[in-house]
C-alpha cells in the first residue's frame, strides 16, 4: 500500500454498492486515511472525491475516492458544497484490491467533527 | 346555412376531428374501438425506483452481493446453447471482466434492462402512449396504446428497446415487445451477471399500481432460440415521496472505469485520464 497514514481495519465489511458500471474491483476490507480534499468531481456516472494523502515517506499520493451519482446523492442532501477542496478530514474507504490509490466511498469526519457518509455506522462485522 | 358556411363548418369539423386524434395518426382504434380518455386512465404520475439491487431475476438467483459480485447469478429456462453462453458471461464477470460495452456509456439500455437501473423512474400515462422514463441513462421506451398492431416483422431490424404495442385491461396496462436486438452486437445484458436474450425474444409485460406506494410490472419472456418455457420476471418499484427533482444522468460525462478494448479489464482513471496503478 502506497499510502500509510493509512490505518488498516481489515473488517468484513458489507461489499462496496458501487461499481455498477462494473467499476474497479473494491475490497470488502476498510480502511482510514487522513487527507486533504483536492477536488470533488459532482459528475457522472458516480462523483470522485481527489484527497491528497501523505504516506509514511511524507510523499502525497493523490487518492481517488468514488462515491455515487449526483442525482441520487443530492436527494440523501450531498450537494457540490459538501466536500470543500482544502477540507483535512479522516476518510473510511474500501480499498481496490491491486494496492493502486483507488477507494470506494464510506464516510468522512472534519475536522470540525462533522461527517457524511456512513463514518459513524457501525460496521456490520463487528 | 349558405354553401360557404357550411364549408367552413365541414373544414372545422375535419380540423377538429384531426386535432383529437393527435399523433396517432388516425389509428384511435384502441382495444375497444377508442382511446381510453384521460380521466379513465389510473394515476401512476410521482417518482419511482426499483426495489432491490440491479439482479434482474430476484426469484432465481443464488449469491450475496450484487450483480456484479462473484457467484452471484440468476438461472433462467436457458437452453444448453445460452446456457452455455451465460456460463461464459459469468466467468467474466468473476473476472471483472464484462461482456458487454455498456461501460464505454453512450448506448441505451434494452428492454427489459430498462426495467433494471438503480436511480429514479417516471411512469407517463398518456391515451395513445405510455413512457418508461429511467433517470439512469438516460433512457426512455414508448408503448404506442393507440391500438396500431405491431409492425410486421419483416420490417423489423432490432434495436435495444424495440418496439411496443399495448392495451389497457382496466387499470392494467398490457403490452408487446418486439424487434429486440438481443446478443447480437454483444451489448444488450439483462444485468451484470451477463443475462442476455437474442433477437426473438417476444416480452409480454403487465403493470399495475398494486397498492398507492408500489408499481409492478411482470414480464413474461418467450424467446425460442434462447429459452425452453417462457420466463417470467417481476419488477417492482416504490413510490418516493414528492417534489423531488430528477436529473440527467450522462454516463459518457466523466465515466473513469473504461474498458479496455484489448484487455477487456476496467480500468480507473484519473482526473487527467490517465490509468491510476
Amino acid at each position: 500500500m502506497k499510502s500509510l497514514r493509512v490505518v488498516l481495519f481489515v473488517l468484513l465489511a458489507a461489499v462496496p454498492v458501487l461499481a455498477h458500471h462494473g467499476g474497479a474491483e473494491y475490497d470488502a476490507k476498510t480502511i482510514v486515511l487522513t487527507g486533504t480534499i483536492k477536488e470533488f468531481q459532482f459528475t457522472n456516472p458516480h462523483s470522485w472525491i481527489q484527497v491528497d494523502v501523505k504516506d509514511e515517506t511524507g510523499k502525497v499520493v493523490e487518492w481517488n475516492v468514488e462515491w455515487g451519482s449526483p442525482n441520487t446523492l443530492t436527494r440523501q442532501g450531498i450537494h457540490p458544497s459538501s466536500f470543500p477542496v482544502g477540507a483535512k478530514g479522516t476518510f473510511k474507504i474500501h480499498p481496490v484490491k491491486t494496492g493502486a490509490p483507488i477507494g470506494s466511498f464510506v464516510g468522512v469526519k472534519f475536522e470540525d467533527g462533522t461527517t457524511v457518509g456512513k463514518f459513524d455506522a457501525p460496521d456490520a462485522s463487528q | 346555412m349558405s354553401g360557404i358556411k357550411l364549408a367552413a363548418l365541414t373544414i372545422v369539423l375535419v380540423l377538429a376531428s384531426g386535432l383529437a386524434l393527435g399523433q396517432n395518426g388516425g389509428q384511435n382504434s384502441g382495444q375497444n374501438g377508442a382511446l381510453t380518455p384521460f380521466d379513465k386512465l389510473p394515476d401512476w404520475t410521482g417518482t419511482w425506483t426499483m426495489v432491490g439491487d440491479t439482479v434482474f431475476d430476484q426469484a432465481t438467483r443464488v449469491g450475496k452481493g450484487n450483480a456484479w459480485t462473484p457467484g452471484v447469478q440468476e438461472h433462467p429456462p436457458y437452453n444448453d446453447v445460452y446456457e452455455k453462453k451465460y456460463e461464459a458471461h459469468i466467468a467474466l464477470r468473476d473476472a471483472y471482466k464484462f461482456p458487454d460495452t455498456n461501460n464505454f456509456c453512450g448506448i441505451p439500455v434494452n428492454y427489459p434492462r430498462i426495467l433494471n437501473l438503480p436511480d429514479a423512474y417516471e411512469f407517463v400515462v398518456r391515451p395513445d402512449e405510455f413512457y418508461i422514463i429511467a433517470e439512469n441513462g438516460e433512457n426512455a421506451m414508448r408503448v404506442y396504446t393507440d391500438g396500431r398492431p405491431l409492425p410486421p416483422k419483416e420490417d423489423l431490424w432490432g434495436t435495444y428497446t424495440g418496439v411496443s404495442v399495448g392495451h389497457w385491461e382496466g387499470d392494467m396496462l398490457v403490452f408487446e415487445t418486439v424487434g429486440l436486438k438481443g446478443d447480437r452486437d454483444n451489448d444488450a445484458i439483462l444485468d451484470r451477471t451477463g443475462a442476455v436474450l437474442s433477437d426473438a425474444a417476444h416480452v409480454t409485460t403487465r403493470v399495475r399500481k398494486i397498492d398507492d406506494k408500489t408499481m409492478q410490472f411482470v414480464v413474461t419472456i418467450e424467446d425460442p432460440k434462447a429459452l425452453t418455457k417462457p420466463w417470467v420476471v417481476t419488477k417492482q418499484f416504490r413510490k418516493q415521496k414528492p417534489g423531488l427533482f430528477l436529473y440527467d444522468y450522462g454516463c459518457a460525462e466523466n465515466n473513469r472505469n473504461p474498458v479496455d478494448k484489448a484487455t477487456g479489464e476496467v480500468l480507473t482513471l484519473d482526473p487527467e485520464g490517465k490509468p491510476v496503478k
